[in-house]
């Protein structure tokens, strides 16, 4: 049971003192009677028609959440209906996360939207209750299990916008989760509603335009197989300009023993870039035989945000992959929600792969016993071996021109319980590493703000209110330590808190861990270093005088 | 600024303070939690103006500055955010010793108001920046390809 789920004593003290929507201090109205509106900067895009259409998904049309007419399918009601009673039977966990409430709100003030936003729809507890009102109209046994529990409503078009503006103002972070004494996942119930909310046409772009293009290239940005080629490359030169060293990655060669897989991020965007030329370095430094897909070429999967079966389809192509190039097994880059899926699911799902092998470190002789069911091992358990093996050269000095903080993402803390390695490998490869507040790290970390597909730029108000929790975090020990950067092991984070920082917390940046390590080591026949993978200057190192051991 | 004021703020301060941040954080839909991260961070912002307007001639611009910054994501409008200011004449209105001091007051808020219009669109036209930067900083590759 969580260490960190209150008292009774102090639930009740709480329930007493505070002032709580659930004790109906709100002068004679109902909690759902709170007025939302949708403005600009308070809602994602819906998916184009062009997108669709592509998916096959239902209802493709142009509108707006700020239109009159949303453009609903006839009989939309009970379509939501069905989907939910089916939903209901199949996932226990979900009729669970439905009945088990005893609305002690412990939650409450645990979801970075409600500290970020002030809006008690923020609650998770509220957040769930927006189903459960419906649930319980619906279901009317159920009202009589929970008797003392009021409030049942009709499913009507009122409710219907506040579930689209809710549950995507929920990152699926589960920090609520955390301190729930009853363990409801509210992320759970954001999952289910967001997928039948996709029945009625109600959606996201950023998500559905990425899920169409992973479909139909494999990644998100739908870059053709030559273009992802063409830019790994250029990193290698990139590579070769600032260390002297010229790796040698190799693209869907059959027989390697290793399949790497990262996000397109680190392939595309700035800053992620870094972190592949610091994998890149890695896998060079120790000798790896691995290869990189160009079929799977996108680790992260917005099919996650989707539905189960979109999840399901694009997951697939790691395991074919792996099997058409004759791997051993599956090395994976730094991301969140890929995790979640690989832990999580993936063997299940698309398992079991009992064509690859137990891994096994090819440098030091690690098995990854973790990693049995899925064959799939994390890049930072990966390394953090290699470094207590002592495998690496490392030259944490030359990291000395950061002083870093650690994010902890919350797909692979609170969805692995990955604490230590990252810490580990950071604590090898700075001289400067301090904690955020104990409350806001490892599984009680705060969401970026802009998980789960709601990276959108018209989203950028919102998302910079749900990340403010995280943002005033990195602000203590900005003032208290002169940390000024953000080291982070998830995709979406690269992308997401650069201009969280720049808005709370200019003169921050963000780091990927590999990116770090790739600075550091020391490699065969490099030329000396000046200047780390971003061509910025090393402190200590100028003029190429380092000052060796 | 007038030793009057200084004298006020001094003896009333907590007082002021309370009354004024009270208001700030009724700002939201429902009122904002003091014990919040951004709860604090609103009063951290607030009591630095405060100190300002007792103790300088000089604007508090790095309190005022923190404050638009919170207030130029919220979904509520700009003149509600701005209100904020009028709040504090008003409760500091309350405590004015005399017609001079009460005009003083007056002066240096609209003062006070006009650098937070100025700061909350700075803000505002940050977060545009922002959109710019990161559809930029999400293509990076393909745009460095399209200029060499
Ligand atoms: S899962 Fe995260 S975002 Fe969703 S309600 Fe819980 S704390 Fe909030
Ligand atoms: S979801 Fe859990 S923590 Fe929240 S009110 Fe219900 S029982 Fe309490």
């Amino acid at each position: 049971m969580s260490k960190y789920l209150p008292k009774q004593s102090e639930l009740v003290k709480e329930f007493e003192e505070k002032p709580s929507v659930l004790k109906g201090d709100y002068e004679g109205r109902e909690w759902w009677e709170m007025p939302f509106e949708f403005r600009e900067g308070n809602f994602c895009f819906p998916a184009k028609p062009e997108v669709i259409k592509d998916l096959g998904f239902p209802n493709p049309r142009k509108w707006q959440p700020t239109d009159d007419d949303w453009k609903l399918p006839d009989g939309w009601q009970k379509i939501l209906k069905d989907a939910m009673k089916e939903r209901l039977k199949k996932y226990r966990s979900l009729k669970l996360y439905l009945d088990s409430c005893v609305r002690c709100g412990a939650c409450a003030d645990k979801c970075h939207f409600f500290l970020g936003t002030g809006d008690p729809k923020n609650m998770p507890v509220l957040r769930a209750e927006l189903v459960r009102s419906v649930y319980r109209n619906d279901f009317p046994m159920v009202e009589k299990i929970l008797k003392g529990f009021a409030g049942a409503r009709k499913l009507d078009e009122k409710v219907l916008r506040e579930w689209y503006m809710y549950f995507y103002q929920c990152t699926e972070c589960r920090r609520c989760s955390v301190f729930c004494p009853m363990g409801i996942d509210t992320a759970e119930i954001t999952i289910m509603v967001r997928e039948i909310l996709q029945l009625v046409g109600l959606n996201n772009n950023w998500i559905l335009a990425p899920v169409s293009n992973c479909n139909r290239t494999g990644n998100h940005l739908g870059i053709e197989p030559h273009t992802f080629v063409q830019n790994i490359e250029s990193l290698v030169d990139d590579i070769e300009d600032v260390t002297g060293v010229k790796v040698n990655p190799t693209f869907n060669r059959k027989g390697a023993e290793i399949l790497f897989i990262t996000p397109s991020g680190d392939v595309f965007g700035d800053p992620g870039v870094y972190t592949m030329m610091g994998y890149l370095l890695l896998f060079h430094h120790i000798g790896l035989d691995y290869t990189i897909s160009t079929y799977a070429s996108e680790g992260g999967n917005f099919g996650f945000f989707t539905s189960n079966d979109m999840m399901k389809k694009l997951n697939a192509k790691m395991y074919h992959e792996a099997k058409r190039l004759g791997v051993k097994w599956i090395l994976g880059g730094e991301c969140g929600h890929m995790w979640r899926v690989v832990h999580q699911y993936m063997d299940t799902m698309n398992g079991p792969a009992d064509f690859l092998e137990e891994p096994v470190s090819p440098v030091t002789g690690t098995k990854f016993t973790n990693a049995r069911a899925t064959k799939m091992v994390h890049i930072a358990e990966f390394t953090a071996d290699l470094i207590k093996n002592g495998k690496l050269r490392l030259d944490p000095k030359r990291n000395d021109h950061l002083r870093t903080t650690f994010h902890d993402s919350c797909n692979v803390a609170r969805g692995m319980g990955m604490f230590e390695e990252p810490r580990y490998i950071l604590n090898k490869v700075c001289n400067s590493f301090h904690e955020m507040p104990e409350n806001t790290i490892r599984e009680q970390t705060f969401c970026c703000g802009s998980g789960s597909g709601i990276n959108a730029e018209e989203y950028m108000e919102m998302r910079m209110k749900g990340g403010f929790p995280r943002a005033n975090a990195v602000r203590h020990v900005r003032e208290k330590h002169k940390v000024d950067s953000l080291v982070t092991i998830c995709a979406i984070d690269r992308a997401s808190l650069p201009p969280l920082m720049r808005y709370w917390n200019p003169g921050v940046s963000v780091y990927g861990l590999h990116e770090l390590v790739g600075n550091a080591l020391v490699m065969d026949g490099e030329k000396k270093r000046t200047e780390d993978l971003r061509e910025d200057p090393m402190a200590g190192f100028e003029d190429g005088e380092e000052d060796e051991d | 600024m007038s030793t009057t004021w200084e004298r006020v703020i001094a003896e009333r301060r907590h007082d002021i303070l309370r009354r004024w941040q009270e208001k700030g954080l009724g700002l939201f839909a429902e009122k904002m939690s003091p014990a919040t991260p951004m709860g604090e961070a609103m009063a951290d912002a607030m009591e630095m103006i405060l100190d300002g307007f007792a103790t300088g001639d000089d604007l508090p611009r790095e309190g005022i500055s923190r404050l638009a910054r919170i207030l130029a994501v919220q979904s509520f409008r700009p003149s509600r955010s701005l209100s904020v200011f009028t709040a504090l004449r008003d409760v500091l209105l309350a405590s004015a010793p005399d017609r001079d001091a009460a005009e003083v007051c007056r002066k240096r808020i609209e003062a006070m108001t006009f650098e937070a219009f100025d700061s909350f669109m700075e803000h505002r036209e940050k977060i545009y920046q922002l959109k710019v930067e990161e559809s930029r900083d999400r293509m990076y590759m393909q745009l460095r390809r399209s200029v060499s």
